[in-house]
């Protein structure tokens, strides 16, 4: 239970910081909303089909831009502000305050997504029509705690580090590209497929377009039920090393005494 | 008080802590990693996009020089624009305001490690273009296209001084950073031709020296003399002069916003 309790005091502390201070959901929106408008352009006159897969993309990058940045910099600003000894002196494991932080950067990252869908939609006069609303709805929610989860086991790096914030910048691009957020990962070398396939948002991205687009055809070989246990699998996999690496950086961050440099 | 004075004297001081500055927090290793793995990423999101779509106008070639180009943005541009937002975070701002330095100098002279920063992040994208994306480079007049590099950079970090000050006036400068590091994807025709956006988006473009850059860098793959790209260059250098001068005014005007209103270490 004390446990819980700082999952939950830590998941407060986040809103209460996104409240204060709540621009900074817009870096996250914009680069996923140039990155749609980019690849609308590049199809000149899209036709509804590949509106829905650039929008759908978009928002998937609106969650993971959210996410990551929102791990990266929350270790960040520990280090600026001074409070990452106080974290660390807490009796509480270091991950399940880092745990509430991100069931909060989730939270928000559900409105980063809607937003790039729900602007797109208008600036494109789209009508937004999905093949089957609550698989859609199920698929887009698991996809964000995948996504959450992805960015716990890269937070875990992110303590041992004063590079933050270099980190962060340099792991938005490969995730899209990994998980093909704008387009079918085959069009990608065969020898990337492992890395994509190990990614759980690939499978993702690939229900979310199963449950959204009408006769979706270039999807994954499981279809949507599997790509939903590959997603879940991988990201209770993604959970249990985190909570092993966190207890490795947690003692390394003691030895080393770095935690406050910055 | 002269050598404090001394314009030159505090550019090149400015330069050099500039440089101390950066790698005093960051990991040379992590910095050559950035160097070498951001643009790739960027460019490959690009061109496997371009391939999905499939677009007859746009070829691989197109979308990759256009993104090596603009892998300058991460530097010239958000690296830059921070200038003054990182002066603020880290509690400097105000020491460095009241001294009598001259501010045109300290600040182009803490934006000239990202010069060199930006023309090496260039560099290595096109040797990506050509060996990962297999951009022809046979016909390239390697000479324009270094000019391009060169000028595009100047220009951009130009560009990047005259946002940053901004940041002198908001509270973050990271918000203005991000916009503008992401659109010039959209509005410089690094992926499709400006002809595409909607005509009142257009004068935009041309506000951005990118766009010149952009253009002008595929001349050159083609083959393209220095002679032949002159104006193209000519136009962006005037470009980059101009958001110069407009941005050491926009600096003095909101050093003067901010001392009048109490918010220069607003964070």
């Amino acid at each position: 239970m004390p446990r819980l309790r700082a999952l939950a005091a830590s998941f407060r502390h986040q809103a209460t910081m996104f409240i204060a201070e709540p621009q900074w959901l817009i870096p996250n929106i914009i680069a996923p909303f140039i990155f749609t408008m980019v690849v609308l352009m590049l199809f000149k006159e899209p036709g509804p089909d590949a509106l829905l897969y650039a929008v759908l993309g978009g928002g998937m990058m609106g969650m993971w831009g959210n996410t990551l940045y929102a791990s990266g910099f929350s270790i960040q600003s520990d280090r600026w502000w001074g409070t990452s000894d106080a974290i660390f002196g807490a009796p509480s494991p270091l991950i399940w305050i880092i745990g509430g932080r991100t069931l909060w950067n989730a939270l928000v990252g559900i409105l980063n997504g809607l937003f790039v869908l729900v602007v797109v939609v208008l600036a494109f006069q789209m009508p937004f029509q999905v093949n089957d609303l609550p698989l859609f709805v199920l698929s887009f929610v698991t996809t964000l705690l995948s996504l959450a989860a992805l960015g716990m086991l890269f937070s875990a790096a992110f303590v041992l580090t004063r590079s933050a914030q270099v980190m962060t910048n340099g792991l938005e691009f490969p995730i899209y590209v990994g998980t093909g957020t704008m387009f079918p990962i085959a069009l990608l070398p065969l020898w990337t497929s492992p890395l994509s396939l190990a990614l759980a948002p690939t499978w993702g991205i690939d229900a979310i377009r199963y449950a959204a687009i009408f006769d979706y055809d270039q999807g994954l070989w499981a279809g949507f039920w599997g790509d939903m246990l590959a997603m879940c699998v991988l990201s209770i996999v993604y959970l249990l090393v985190s909570v092993w690496l966190y207890k490795i950086v947690d003692k390394k961050a003691r030895e080393t005494a770095s935690l406050t440099r910055y | 008080m002269e050598t404090v004075n001394n314009p030159i004297r505090v550019f090149w001081s400015s330069a050099v802590l500039a440089k101390k500055a950066l790698f005093a927090w960051l990991n040379p290793a992590m910095w050559i990693t950035q160097l070498f793995f951001m643009s790739i990423f960027q460019m490959a999101f690009f061109v496997y996009v371009a391939l999905f779509v499939n677009n007859d106008e746009i070829s691989v070639a197109y979308v990759a020089i256009g993104n090596a180009l603009q892998s300058l943005a991460s530097v010239s541009i958000f690296a830059v624009c921070n200038l003054t937002g990182e002066e603020k975070q880290q509690g400097t701002i105000e020491n460095l305001l009241v001294s009598p330095a001259n501010r045109f100098s300290v600040f182009v002279g803490r934006a000239m490690f990202q010069i060199a920063n930006g023309i090496a992040t260039v560099v290595i994208a096109f040797f990506y273009a050509a060996f990962v994306f297999n951009v022809d480079f046979s016909q390239a007049d390697l000479v324009s296209l270094a000019v391009v590099i060169l000028v595009t950079t100047f220009a951009m970090t130009g560009f990047g001084l005259m946002l940053s000050s901004l940041g002198l006036f908001l509270r973050t400068s990271m918000i203005i950073a991000n916009i503008f590091l992401f659109i010039g994807l959209l509005v410089c025709g690094v992926n499709f031709p400006v002809s595409y956006l909607p005509t009142w988006l257009q004068p935009l473009s041309y506000a951005i020296p990118m766009t010149y850059g952009t253009e002008a860098a595929r001349m050159a793959v083609d083959g393209a003399s220095l002679a032949d790209i002159s104006g193209l260059v000519g136009l962006e250098a005037l470009v980059g002069f101009i958001v110069l001068i407009v941005g050491y005014f926009m600096f003095r005007a909101f050093e003067h916003l901010a001392r009048s209103r109490g918010t220069l270490d607003k964070f």
